[in-house]
């Protein structure tokens, strides 16, 4: 990232404007989640009160609910850490393969397998669901974590053969020629010389697939069962009949969210480069 | 699951909650201690160590080996794992909380999955069409899961004429009449589809504080009784909002209701509904009870059908504003964190109210109409798949026995994890549970005896429709009440519409 | 999912994958073998699917004892394109399109500009604005009722101490806002990101020689910046835009289609139909007419990105 020069430009009083809508912004965006974090550390009554309470006495009675009580969230984070780890692993590597052969293959018709493949990304979930689901049950895949690992995939997978390949189209195929010249292989030009070059690549479309993956609600309420639910299916269960406890589902959102926040953060140096490379440097 | 028994263990101390198998006959009162013993014995003799039960229903079922055949009726499946799926209620709740004494007696691990209904109706409807359980037991909805999927429940007649099964305790004539067969069959007589197994109904619920204080103003200046009870109608109950609404300051509004755009705004006009005299169908509340595929012609546009709208519609205008964003829950925390003073709500949520504001809220049946007075019944069944085969199939059977019999169903009640009602008479029966219909009540859920006593008697009941596409239906009808609450539309607007929509959806019919 | 124009793309695959002799042979059949494992799991999970969902679309659809097909012609497409609920909801699905994706971009824009102009802590602060995005969406659907709860929601006190006295999620048009705001909540920083990175990539060799020739910092941004950036904002608007019309997860948690249906979107209307009606037939017809319009999008969408084409 360069450091721009744009600021040299504005004067004082628009820098006042910027610092403005920058605070502004961060409010908008973080009065959610530190308020869902106070939440996750206030009792019954602060929780609810009528009066939003900004101060009250921090108690750790929600999750230690979650973890000793009647809904024990070992297993579902258990579920939610291997489906959408396997899958965002899976998903990158076959994405990576695809994407590099789909950018570097001159075949007839690659366009349309390109928007096919984008295309499948765009299935409306709640009617693919019944297919698949009298698939997987043929082949007992339901409520098991391979099951929901293909599920995941349903949507990743193209994701990541699409990201992938922008990538690879960006990288000059002077590079890999140079390489065989050298005497490398075709896959050895790929493996030695492209692949440490789509370092940002790599890492943008192989957290983005953890995030759809671990964040996923609707998939999981269907191809999970008792074996292999999932985070955002706890939380969903916690709108109970008798009310919502609002408390514990601050604590299960908290947990929910820092992990992915904790991974987005990490590489977002990765990310800013990673999702622009094509656009920005490209062309 | 093995942390739930630890929870179990932990949070309801055993010798209370006893070990529920069927008492030796004649023996009733005395079930707890000898039933316990006999667990005891033939379970893993862990009993005495609450702390070691957390590692039991695992080893259990690998170790226990099963006991000769025929020597005890309750042990023939021990080491057989069975799913219970179920709607996130406060009685699964409570059998959750407390599922070792089953394991200790059978030998059976019961899971339970708890999801909110629409999700349970989406898992049940693909579990049964995928032609393999992966639920054996099957919380089934009247409405959502009987009616639409009966071919796919198991007729209990096979396990309750077979007396290589345990008997029922008491027999099915101890569940409360209306209940069986509206919670258990479907459009015929004979075949059982599930037995009662919570029975959440509708009652006013108000604040006996503001009663007690307002009283006497609020009679003299509405020049009636206003004493909550079956005498009043739903004008005075307008008329006692509205007062309440300019007089107390106590509370926000006088009233509140459960008037999301949901199943539960279908609730709480029903009862207006019925009341008034209109209805849903031509046949009325027959197609309650039983159930039917074609329940003929739909008749919110009738003249006292399109009058009940008219007064739902004035009296959401008069009641809390909120109450377009509430769902039942949504109402009950509203009552208990007093923005309203009165509610028409599900009995069950007594517990909670006690918990919340001890002593200050009571309960009655709903105010009647023109026509009689009606009591929405929400109460709920379990039954076992078709698809579930060998020992899942009778391990289910064992369960659903069990988790309905009048042991379990008092110990529900007593559950701190806050169960339901008994659906069971000779619960109620019990000199301990009469007791607590008065405060001090220990257990505050039966505070509302009186009121859901008077609500199913057979002309105080609020059935509705039981058809296969009473979902579409539902939604119909809650979506027209919703926009005609939000002003899109008028009552006789909202009526006709619903009509026109319900009749072309049952000529579509159901395929199941 | 596929068309009958991606079929002849699959098939168009195949002499690729066997090396297509005479041409450039094995390196062709290296690139073919790459693609095979990827596209032939995707091929099970959408071409499958996609083909009993047509099949299912002229069916009604029992499910007990296993799943029974009876021939039911175009009764469900006639359904479909005659239902007035089903053209109003379509209608609210563009509205609420339109909303979150304008807002989006319009925030996002402004955000980074905003953020650009800031000398020290860049980084922070972007990364203190990124954190939406990484929540599940059903947990901003459910955050979104905890602060909105007309009881005790943090953002309804505060609208009450401004003279608000509705109900958020209890008023058709407020409902609408509240979750067209929870997904742009969750969104706006995607596109953010996106334009400040465009804005720090551009040359500031570029923007000195503009400042020389007296153009404004707008019409910079406008001529200079956002040109370089437009293709990979139309991708993140196409993946949004396709996302919008496929998830559900927010509405779902929060207002489910009320109050009088002024949140029914076409995916609510399609859940709906299929797992609480289990009109299967039905659901097939709405699923596969919003495939139809979903890829009619990204087909705009690409014809905008032009001869960039991203895979080119």
């Amino acid at each position: 990232m360069s450091t721009g020069s744009a600021h040299q430009r504005s004067g004082p009083a628009s820098q006042l404007v910027v610092y403005a809508v920058v605070a502004v912004a961060l409010l908008w965006t973080l009065v959610p989640l530190v308020w869902m974090l106070m939440g996750s550390f206030k009792n019954s009554a602060d929780v609810t009160a009528k009066n939003p309470a900004f101060f009250f006495e921090p108690t750790l009675a929600n999750y230690r609910g979650l973890f000793g009580g009647a809904n024990d969230l070992v297993p579902y984070l258990w579920h939610s850490v291997v489906a959408a780890g396997v899958s965002a692993v899976l998903s990158l590597v076959l994405g990576t393969l695809a994407g590099y052969g789909l950018a570097r293959s001159a075949m007839r018709g690659k366009h349309h397998l390109s928007f096919w493949i984008i295309s499948t990304r765009m299935a409306p979930i709640a009617a693919v669901v019944l297919p698949l689901f009298l698939m997987f049950r043929l082949v007992g895949l339901i409520d098991t974590l391979p099951g929901l690992i293909l599920a995941y995939m349903s949507f990743n997978l193209p994701f990541a053969i699409w990201l992938m390949s922008a990538f690879f189209a960006d990288i000059p195929p002077s590079l890999e020629e140079s390489a065989m010249v050298a005497g490398c292989s075709r896959w050895q030009a790929f493996w030695h010389v492209v692949l440490p070059l789509s370092k940002a690549g790599l890492v943008t479309t192989g957290v983005l697939c953890l995030v759809f993956a671990w964040n996923d609600y609707a998939f999981a309420t269907v191809f999970a069962g008792p074996n292999s639910q999932t985070l955002p299916i706890a939380a969903s269960q916690l709108v109970t009949q008798t009310g919502i406890d609002w408390g514990q589902l601050s604590a299960i959102g908290t947990i929910v969210v820092l992990p992915m926040i904790l991974a987005g953060l990490a590489v977002r140096r990765w990310l800013v480069t990673g999702l622009t490379l094509g656009a920005v440097t490209g062309e | 699951m093995a942390a739930l028994a630890d929870f179990s263990a932990k949070e309801a101390p055993l010798p209370r909650s006893g070990p529920f198998r069927p008492a030796p006959r004649g023996t009733r009162r005395s079930y707890s201690r000898r039933g316990f013993l006999r667990a005891g014995a033939l379970g893993a003799g862990a009993l005495a160590a609450p702390s070691l039960l957390a590692g039991c229903g695992d080893d259990g079922t690998a170790a226990v080996p099963p006991l000769e055949p025929g020597d005890d009726k309750w042990r023939r499946f021990a080491g057989t794992t069975i799913n219970f799926i179920s709607e996130n209620t406060a009685p699964t709740a409570a059998i959750a909380a407390n599922l070792q004494p089953f394991t200790q007696l059978t030998g059976i691990n019961v899971q339970i999955v708890n999801l909110e209904l629409s999700a349970l109706v989406q898992r049940v409807a693909l579990d049964l069409a995928s032609g393999d359980a992966a639920y054996q037991v099957i919380y089934a909805d009247p409405y959502q899961v009987l009616a639409p999927y009966s071919a796919g429940l198991v007729d209990l007649r096979e396990f309750l004429e077979d007396d290589s099964y345990p008997p029922v305790e008491g027999g099915l004539d101890d569940f409360i009449a209306v209940q069986l067969d509206a919670a258990g069959r479907f459009s015929e007589d004979a075949p059982v589809y599930a037995l009662p197994y919570d029975c959440p109904t509708m009652i006013w619920q108000y604040r006996q504080d503001l009663f007690d204080r307002y009283g006497n103003q609020m009679a003299d200046a509405l020049g009636h009784d206003v004493t909550p009870g079956p005498d009043r109608t739903w004008e005075e109950y307008y008329a006692i909002a509205d007062w309440l609404n300019q007089n107390a300051d106590e509370v926000a509004y006088g009233s509140g209701h459960q008037a999301k755009q949901h199943d539960s705004l279908m609730n709480d006009f029903s009862n207006v509904l019925w009341a008034a005299g209109g209805d849903y169908f031509e046949a009325g509340q027959e197609v309650g009870l039983l159930g039917m595929e074609d329940p003929g012609e739909c008749v919110l546009d009738s003249e006292e059908s399109m009058a009940a709208a008219d007064f739902y519609a004035s009296l959401l205008e008069i009641a809390h504003p909120a109450s377009s964003t509430w769902d039942w829950d949504g109402v009950g925390a509203a009552l208990r964190a007093g923005e309203i003073a009165m509610c028409p709500n599900w009995h069950e949520f007594a517990a909670s109210n006690e918990e919340a504001l001890p002593g200050k809220i009571s309960y009655a049946p709903l105010p009647r109409g023109p026509a009689r007075a009606a009591n929405m019944y929400g109460g709920c069944g379990i039954g076992i798949s078709t698809n579930a085969e060998g020992a899942e199939r009778g391990a289910a059977w064992l369960f659903v026995n069990w988790a309905t019999s009048p042991e379990v169903q008092l110990s529900n009640l007593k559950s701190s994890a806050g169960g339901g009602t008994p659906t069971r008479r000779s619960v109620y029966a019990l000199e301990q549970v009469q007791q607590a219909e008065t405060r001090p009540s220990d257990l505050p859920n039966m505070l509302t005896a009186d009121a859901v006593f008077t609500a199913w008697e057979p002309q105080n009941i609020g059935l509705r429709p039981k058809i296969p596409m009473w979902n579409e239906c539902d939604t119909t009808i809650f979506t027209e009440l919703s926009k005609m609450i939000a002003g899109e539309s008028s009552p006789s607007e909202a009526m006709t519409s619903a009509k026109s929509s319900i009749d072309s959806i049952v000529q579509r019919g159901w395929v199941a | 999912m596929t068309t009958v124009v991606d079929e002849r793309a699959e098939k168009s695959e195949s002499p690729a994958e066997s090396g297509a002799p005479g041409r450039r042979g094995p390196t062709l059949s290296l690139y073919g073998w790459l693609m095979t494992p990827g596209v032939a799991v995707l091929a099970v999970l959408s071409i499958i699917p996609f083909l009993a969902l047509v099949t299912m679309s002229f069916s009604r659809v029992g499910l007990l004892g296993g799943v029974s097909l009876e021939w039911a012609g175009l009764d469900n497409w006639s359904r479909v394109l005659s239902d007035p609920d089903m053209w109003a909801s379509w209608g609210r699905t563009a509205v609420y399109l339109a909303a979150t994706l304008g807002l989006e971009m319009l925030l996002g824009i402004g955000i980074a500009i905003a953020l650009h102009s800031v000398v020290r802590g860049r980084g922070l602060l972007l990364s203190l604005i990124l954190l939406p995005m990484f929540v599940a969406p059903v947990i901003v659907g459910l955050l979104g009722r905890y602060l909105t709860d007309s009881t005790f929601g943090l953002y309804t006190s505060l609208l009450r101490s401004v003279g608000y006295d509705g109900d958020i999620l209890g008023g058709t048009t407020s409902a609408f806002i509240a979750v067209v705001l929870m997904d742009v909540w969750e969104w706006t920083p995607l596109i953010a990101l996106i334009v400040l990175a465009g804005l720090s990539g551009v040359n500031p060799s570029v923007l000195e020689a503009a400042a020389m020739d007296g153009a404004g910092y707008w019409r910079t941004l406008l001529h200079i910046v956002m040109p370089s950036i437009r293709g990979i904002l139309l991708v993140a608007l196409l993946i949004r835009a396709m996302d919008a019309v496929r998830y559900f997860d927010i509405i779902y948690v929060t207002t489910n289609g009320g109050p009088a249906d002024a949140t029914k979107t076409i995916p609510i209307r399609l859940f709906e139909t299929a797992f609480r009606f289990f009109d299967l037939g039905y659901a097939a017809a709405i699923g596969l007419m919003m495939l139809v319009v979903t890829i009619l999008i990204a087909q705009a969408f690409v014809r905008l990105l032009g001869t960039k084409g991203q895979t080119s």
